[in-house]
């Protein structure tokens, strides 16, 4: 009998135990927030350094999870409520779900890159939309350009918020042609552009400043972080952080920090453009 | 009570516990079922089945899907998946044809013609070969496979004569084939090889005695014998390239496009995209409650096609159960 | 039972005119068979060799590039933060990730395997319910791992299962965490398991379960003591056959671990590290290559060449196992056979 006490006093602490162990589970997770974000693939590196920072700032008291999938992923995202903050690179559309909070963190020019190969070094706006429209289909018919052949046209995937800023801002508001290849990042954009001579894309200024490409200026304006601050440059458009209603907690005072702290302005202009 | 649980179980006890345990994973596959279809049923709903039909134009389709995040509308549920469908159906049958016929015929030098040297190594090496991961093939196909083809096999001009319809960069059918065969030999190498190692001597013997070579002999009676098993290996290809997704992600281009075998040599460059490729495409955008359902109606189909092979490959195997080899 | 090696120490018999009689030490020529034949022989020949040259091309290019591209810095020092993985850092982390993922994976599936064997094996009734659970198991074989991974997806994003990954604020279940990979890669690895424990516990001789009934055993001391040390080697191979399919997982790991260095969630140790997100040495490689974010291709040859040495050394392993248990089994059965 006194065993069988034993082992009942036994069982009776170890689910004790076991119970305060699951209460304090959530109880340590409340105390370091994880705030999710999920989004365009051309704000990843800004939103990740600003990441890092707040959270060396914070000392470690909260999370961060970034995802990328486009911007359009990411206004899915935060609008049926599976993030935080949704990562957006594009001015918010009448086709957006209602509700959504758009804060603008930065500028970022888009710049029109082929492989370094081919020294095209201008473009004026109707060769640029005939380009990407697939009318023009051979390097031949570019003046400026030295490469050969087919015009291998490197786009973005639909959710791409870069893209829909490049139909509006550079190509007047056309779409770019079915024909062309679909890339799901910046990065694959890019890497595409640097393997094949006949290549012909857009990227953010980040990318193209990386080096590795040849950036060809629109309609005489080169593309560059400097073009873009003076404000010279066409092709400029802004990063948005979204939020499903006002920001609140966590979210709130991250972004707030982006907004106002200098530090983060000090991030933003390394290699994109302040908003003010 | 612990007690109790030490003492040794009386074996009611411990037939029902482990009956409770089997049970368990059987509603684990179940569950699996059940999920698939309760996700992908929305595609049902608004398309019956003509959805596995074709001309609509997908990508706007999809694109329409990842627009619309929390209340979508009907619309938004318009799929016409056929160029997906024709795909998976290309790459796996063209892998598996070519495979089958690689897998007799190297079976046929592992069991009768190689030296037994060559043998003990031949039968490591497919070892070794079935069991290296996808990612890998998949490395090796984009880093060296398309380039290769995309700069040394497509000609300037042959990319010029379809530059209006799509662009050719070397990732495509051709690739995809050739290492989805790769892939999928070794395990159908596998099976032929012990069945034709298990078919019995003496009718061979019978048939040499007739005066057939042996190599004949081997082909015009054991090949027949080892029938079933040969079904069973291309059953369990299938499945395989069925369901072979990062692989094909990385070297088949990713267009929606449905290679035509009129273009002649062009058609092994055009790119193409099958449905498990698809998945692993636009899973990240899985939040979008269209691009949901339809991400889990193209899991349903593969899920019911390779529980369909399995089902078709035993009514194969019926009629050839008057043979009663091993296999 | 080859018909074409000449047998060894047989002396070479009469040819006895005409068509020469095959297989007692007289060859037939190729040259007498007709051109199908022939042409077959080409292929098979073609076929068997060409396999091995492509074998050995795979695993040389690799080893090429895996001995160029390789550090031992790179084994032992964490990933950037960043996505580009280009410049510095290495791969602890997917390691690290890699071994968790198939640790939780066997964990998970070693019992539900065996004990479904076992139970298939020694009892199996009602019948339509062993039926149910051999079909089941097969279906499970038969999934494609991408069919697996969504529906992981399905059910670890459910409220209910919200701690085992985390819940971000903004009220969305992540649903991705070592824990829901792991389980999704246990029923990846329940088939080898159950169907090669099976076989071995089928093969056990009937006679080793009659002496221990003889000796007043039950049926389930009989499965302890007696037949599960007989099958240790099959279970063995098993569980290495399920590890190699679960290291090979692209698909589960893509989905069902969101990230790259290992991040841990919430407070408890250890299990922390179970709800954390991480990455696995396939994903690695996946977003190191062209297809994925990187762009470091070295990284993801250095990745790949590690991760085809673990598949060869476990292919390795099945093989010694099953040597072993060859030279083994004939005393087993002797022994027992008294």
């Amino acid at each position: 009998m006194n065993q069988h006490r034993r082992l009942r006093l036994r069982l009776s602490i170890a689910v004790a135990v076991g119970s305060l162990g699951v209460a304090a589970a959530p109880a340590t997770a409340l105390a370091a927030p994880t705030i999710s974000i999920s989004g365009a693939t051309a704000s990843y590196p800004l939103v990740s350094l600003l990441a890092q920072r707040y959270v060396k700032l914070k000392r470690h008291t909260v999370k961060f999870k970034i995802a990328q999938g486009g911007s359009t992923v990411g206004i899915n995202d935060v609008a049926s409520s599976r993030v935080s903050i949704g990562d957006v690179s594009r001015d918010p559309l009448p086709t957006d779900p209602k509700g959504l909070v758009f804060y603008p963190i930065a500028k970022y020019g888009i710049c029109v890159v082929t492989n370094k190969s081919n020294t095209l070094s201008n473009l004026t706006p109707s060769q640029l939309v005939s380009i990407f429209t697939g009318k023009t289909r051979s390097w031949s018919q570019v003046p400026g350009a030295s490469a050969s052949g087919t015009i291998d046209l490197i786009s973005r995937t639909s959710v791409a918020g870069v893209l829909t800023s490049f139909q509006t801002l550079l190509l007047e508001g056309k779409k770019v042609s079915s024909i062309a290849t679909e890339e799901a990042s910046e990065g694959l954009l890019k890497q595409q552009v640097e393997n094949d001579p006949n290549a012909i894309g857009f990227v953010s200024n980040y990318q193209a400043d990386l080096g590795g490409v040849n950036v060809v200026s629109y309609n005489g304006v080169g593309c560059s972080r400097a073009t873009a601050t003076s404000g010279q440059y066409a092709g400029i458009a802004r990063f948005y952080e979204v939020t499903k209603g006002r920001a609140t907690g966590a979210a709130s005072a991250f972004i707030g920090w982006i907004e106002s702290s200098a530090a983060a302005r000090k991030i933003i202009s390394s290699q994109w453009i302040p908003i003010k | 009570m612990l007690e109790r649980l030490r003492r040794p179980w009386p074996d009611h006890r411990a037939e029902r516990t482990l009956g409770a345990v089997s049970l368990s994973v059987g509603l684990l596959v179940v569950a699996m079922i059940v999920f698939v279809t309760i996700r992908a049923w929305p595609i049902f709903q608004h398309n019956g089945l003509s959805w596995l039909g074709g001309g609509g134009h997908l990508e706007s389709q999809l694109a329409e899907m990842q627009a619309t995040s929390v209340n979508p509308p009907p619309s938004a549920f318009h799929l016409l998946a056929w160029p997906l469908i024709y795909g998976t159906l290309l790459t796996t049958v063209i892998a598996v044809v070519l495979g089958l016929a690689i897998a007799v015929f190297s079976s046929i030098f592992i069991v009768e013609l190689a030296p037994p040297r060559l043998r003990n190594v031949a039968i490591p090496v497919i070892r070794l070969l079935a069991s290296v991961p996808s990612v890998i093939y998949g490395l090796i196909g984009i880093l060296v496979l398309v380039p290769f083809v995309g700069n040394h096999l497509i000609t300037a001009h042959e990319k010029a004569s379809v530059q209006n319809v799509i662009e050719l960069t070397g990732a495509g059918l051709g690739v995809t084939a050739v290492i989805l065969t790769v892939m999928i030999t070794p395990i159908m190498i596998a099976l032929t090889c012990e069945a034709l190692a298990a078919a019995p001597v003496s009718w061979r013997e019978g048939a040499v005695a007739l005066g057939l070579n042996p190599l004949r002999a081997v082909l015009a009676v054991t090949l027949k014998a080892i029938r079933p098993a040969i079904v069973a290996a291309a059953v369990l290809a299938t499945a395989r390239a069925l369901g072979e997704a990062v692989m094909i992600q990385m070297v088949s281009g990713g267009r929606f496009f449905t290679p035509k075998p009129v273009d002649g040599v062009i058609f092994f460059f055009e790119p193409l995209r099958t449905l498990a490729s698809s998945i692993v495409d636009f899973h990240e955008g899985i939040g979008a409650p269209a691009l949901r359902s339809t991400l889990y109606a193209f899991a349903l189909l593969l899920l019911f096609s390779a529980f369909a092979l399995s089902v078709g490959g035993y009514l194969i195997k019926l009629p050839l159960r008057r043979y009663q080899t091993r296999g | 039972m080859s018909t074409f090696a000449p047998q060894a120490g047989r002396p070479a018999s009469r040819p006895s005119g005409g068509r020469q009689p095959t297989g007692r030490g007289r060859r037939s020529s190729p040259w007498s068979w007709r051109w199908g034949d022939r042409i077959v022989l080409v292929c098979a020949w073609t076929a068997g060799i060409g396999l091995c040259v492509i074998a050995a091309a795979i695993v040389l290019y690799m080893g090429y590039r895996g001995v160029q591209y390789l550090r031992p810095g790179l084994v032992f020092s964490r990933p950037n933060v960043s996505t580009n993985q280009a410049g510095s850092g290495g791969f602890l982390d997917p390691l690290i990730g890699t071994l968790l993922v198939t640790l939780i994976g066997i964990v998970l599936a070693l019992p539900l395997a065996l004990a479904s064997a076992v139970w298939i094996a020694e009892y199996g009734r009602p019948s339509w319910l062993a039926r149910v659970v051999e079909s089941s198991i097969e279906i499970v074989a038969g999934t494609p791992d991408i069919v697996i991974a969504l529906f992981g997806l399905s059910i670890f994003q459910l409220g209910v299962l919200a701690p085992l990954s985390f819940t971000s604020q903004g009220g969305g279940v992540y649903g991705r965490s070592f824990i829901a990979a792991g389980a999704m890669m246990s029923l990846l690895a329940v088939p080898p398991i159950f169907a090669a424990s099976r076989d071995g516990l089928q093969a056990v001789p009937g006679h080793m379960r009659e002496a221990a009934f003889a000796l007043g055993k039950t049926r389930i001391a009989t499965i302890r003591r007696v037949l599960l040390p007989a099958v240790r080697s099959n279970v063995a191979t098993g569980v290495t056959l399920g590890v190699s399919r679960i290291i090979g997982s692209t698909a589960i790991v893509l989905l069902l671990l969101g990230g790259l260095r290992i991040e841990t969630q919430g407070g408890l140790a250890g299990l922390n590290v179970l709800r954390g997100t991480g990455s696995a040495l396939t994903s690695y490689i996946y977003e190191n290559s062209p297809a994925g974010e990187g762009g470091a291709p070295q990284k993801a040859y250095a990745a790949a060449f590690l991760l085809l040495v673990f598949v060869l050394g476990l292919n390795l392993i099945v093989d010694r196992i099953g040597r072993a248990q060859a030279s083994s089994m004939g005393v087993t059965v002797a022994g027992a056979g008294v």
